[in-house]
Parts: C-alpha cells; structure tokens; sequence
C-alpha cells in the first residue's frame, strides 16, 4: 500500500519540474505553430547522420544545406539567378554573381559564403573551393497584401512579395554537363518506350 | 486589379443612356405622328431636321465609344501554366554566362576585363579623399585653390629642384607602392 503509493506520488515531484530551463522541456517539438520561427525542413536536412563508413566503401561526399528566408525579392526573378548557378562550381557561381545586376545576386552571394564557411567549420570540408552547388531553388515567401492608390479614388491591392533560397553545396568538383539529346537518341527512346509496353488483364 | 466606385461613373453611364432613350423617342415619335410637344405643321415636311445631325453625331459617338471598347486587343483564353513556364524559360530570357571575369594582377580580386578593379579603386579613392582633406585644411576654405601645380610628399620626403614653384601637400604616412614619385 505505501509502496504503491509512494509510487504513485513518485512522478509529481515539483522541484524536478523548476530544475529544468524551461518549464515543459518536451513539449514544444511537435507543435505547428509556436511563438519562435519553425524549424524549416531545409535546415533540418543538416542534421541526418550517417553510420560510420567501412573500410572499403567509396567515400560519401559532404553535403551542406543552407538557406535563407523571407528575402525581399520576386521568386520568379530570383530563379534565374538560381538557374544561372546550378551545377557550377563555387568560384564559378560567386564570380558570376559578383558581375550580375541583379538584386538578388547580391542576397545569394552572401548565402554561398556562408554555407562555404559552415562547410569548412561544421561539415569537415578539407578545400573550400573544393564544393559545386548540386542543388538551387527558391520559394515563396509569406505575401502580404497592402494598398495602392491610384487617380479618381480609385484604388487597387497589391503584395508585398517576399522569397526564400535554398542551396546544397556537395564536395568534389561539378559533374561534367550533360550532352544536349539529340532526335535520334529520343527517337530511340520513344521506341524502346512502346516496345516495353505489356498487354494487361489478357492471356 | 482596379476597383471603381460605383456612384460617379454609374451616373454618367445613366445619363448616357437616358439621353440616347429621349433621342430614341423623338426619333420614333417622328417617324410615326408628329411629336406631342412639338408645332404641328400643316406641310407634311419633316419637322425634325436639326435632331437628327444632333442626333446621329452622338449615336455616333456613342457607337463609336462602345465599338472602340469592343475592338479592343483583349485575351481570348487564359495562358496556361505550360505556355507560360515555355516563355519564360526561353534560352534567350535565361541569364547568360559572362566570360570577361578575370583576376586582378595587383590585388587577386576578381575584375571585369573592360573595367577598372574595385578593390584597387576603393583603395585609390580613399588615399585621395585623405589628401584632399589636407589640400582642405591648407586652403582654408571653398573656391581657394592655388593657380600653381601641387606636389605630394609622403613620411621622410623632402622637395626637389623641379618642386621649386609648387604647393606641397605633406601625408604622415609612408608612401603606398602604387603611387610612383614623379
């Protein structure tokens, strides 16, 4: 009886709760929404570990995911300065984007010499120009919407729009570009397509 | 997206309409019996002469208007995602790849062929703005400078026969490599 009763009373201990920082350690991991930014799902691709590698396996080449969000830049407009930069090496992309125009040339520089740093801070990178970008994206921002006025007392609702980058910087030098297809190889593919086809429900 | 407020430009359209109604009904009127308001004329003449210039330069008008309206370029369908995604992919709209990047022999930064390196002009610019500060400080004041030439002498420089006539600005520092003397 007092066995199972100090054991049930075992649990409630107040001073095990104030110990702790904060007053319910556990329970903000699964919330949606809480009053911080969420964890983006591109930074928690940083925190995956591998198990240790055997001893005759090629080595896996180091990946670095970083971003940047809510940028105040068009996503449409800032995918092309992601298209120019995919698959170049990181000298390549931080020259390029040095000479560009663009206002969002600037933003993305920036993100890449962060990432080149974490790289070789966290991520045992040996050479930091020893990275290529294997993936660029952008995303849209949270809009909002506000008011522009124009003559007559006319009015129209415009967005404010806003956009994130995303970048995964991979070890090694950048993969050799692809040869453009030519009709041939697709006309080749087209019927190696049909001709892999079965009948379905038949004999 | 443009929103209009109904009042002013509903009336202006009723007006419009009102006035073409009342000259739709003369009109009609005067086809077939003579109008109620008007003088009835013995001589079966047509009594409404001067309407129908009135009339028919705004019908016009108004014809005109509405027509213009309609004949204006306006898109049939909505583009879709596919059309829009092949026009704005276009090679010729992508970023090109630039080919004049080079490096800078002075300062290793990265320069465009036809341009001056930015670093290296950063670095010149400021040197010369510390020198005019001093030219500044000699002066006096705006609008004071001398009609003679001025020479610059860095830490441990003294003038020369050829530096005679000239006005001497002194920097406390040591000479920067990439100013040569004389």
């Amino acid at each position: 009886g007092n066995a199972c009763v100090r054991g049930l009373l075992g649990w409630a201990r107040p001073e095990r709760w104030l110990a702790a920082s904060s007053l319910f350690p556990l329970s903000c991991i699964h919330t949606s929404c809480t009053a911080l930014q969420q964890i983006g799902k591109w930074e928690k691709k940083n925190r995956i570990v591998y198990p240790p590698q055997l001893p005759g396996e090629p080595r896996r080449p180091a990946e670095i995911y970083h971003c940047r969000r809510e940028i105040k830049y068009s996503k449409d407009n800032m995918w092309y300065l992601a298209k120019l930069i995919k698959g170049m090496s990181i000298d390549q992309a931080l020259a390029q984007l040095e000479f560009s125009d663009k206002k969002g040339a600037k933003v993305i520089k920036e993100v890449l010499l962060e990432a080149q740093e974490l790289a070789v801070k966290k991520h045992n990178v040996e050479f930091k120009s020893n990275l290529h970008i294997a993936e660029s994206t952008t995303g849209r921002g949270r809009y909002t919407k506000r008011i522009r006025y124009h003559a007559k007392g006319m009015f129209g609702i415009m967005k404010i729009v806003r956009c994130h980058y995303f970048v995964k910087l991979v070890e090694g030098p950048p993969p050799p570009p692809e040869p453009p297809k030519s009709g041939f190889d697709q006309a080749k593919e087209y019927v190696q397509q049909l001709r892999s086809r079965t009948l379905v429900n038949t004999l | 997206l443009v929103v209009v407020y109904p009042l002013p430009r509903l009336r202006a359209l009723l007006q419009r309409c009102w006035q073409r109604l009342e000259s739709g009904l003369l009109a009609g009127f005067s086809g077939g019996q003579s109008p109620p308001w008007g003088p009835a004329l013995a001589v079966q003449a047509p009594a409404f002469l001067p309407q129908p210039v009135h009339d028919t330069n705004e019908s016009n008008e108004a014809a005109s208007l509405l027509d213009s309206i309609l004949w204006m370029a306006v898109p049939k369908k909505r583009r879709t995602i596919e059309v829009n995604r092949c026009r704005r992919r276009n090679p010729n709209k992508l970023i090109k790849v630039k080919t004049n990047i080079d490096v800078c022999p002075e300062c290793g930064n990265l320069k465009q062929k036809h341009v001056l390196c930015g670093y290296c002009y950063a670095k010149v610019k400021a040197e010369t703005r510390l020198i005019r500060k001093e030219m500044y400080k000699q002066e006096g004041g705006p609008f004071n400078a001398p009609t003679i030439e001025t020479v610059v002498l860095y830490d441990g420089e003294k003038p020369t026969e050829k530096d005679a006539g000239k006005r001497i600005i002194e920097r406390a520092r040591k000479r920067p490599s990439w100013f040569a003397q004389n």
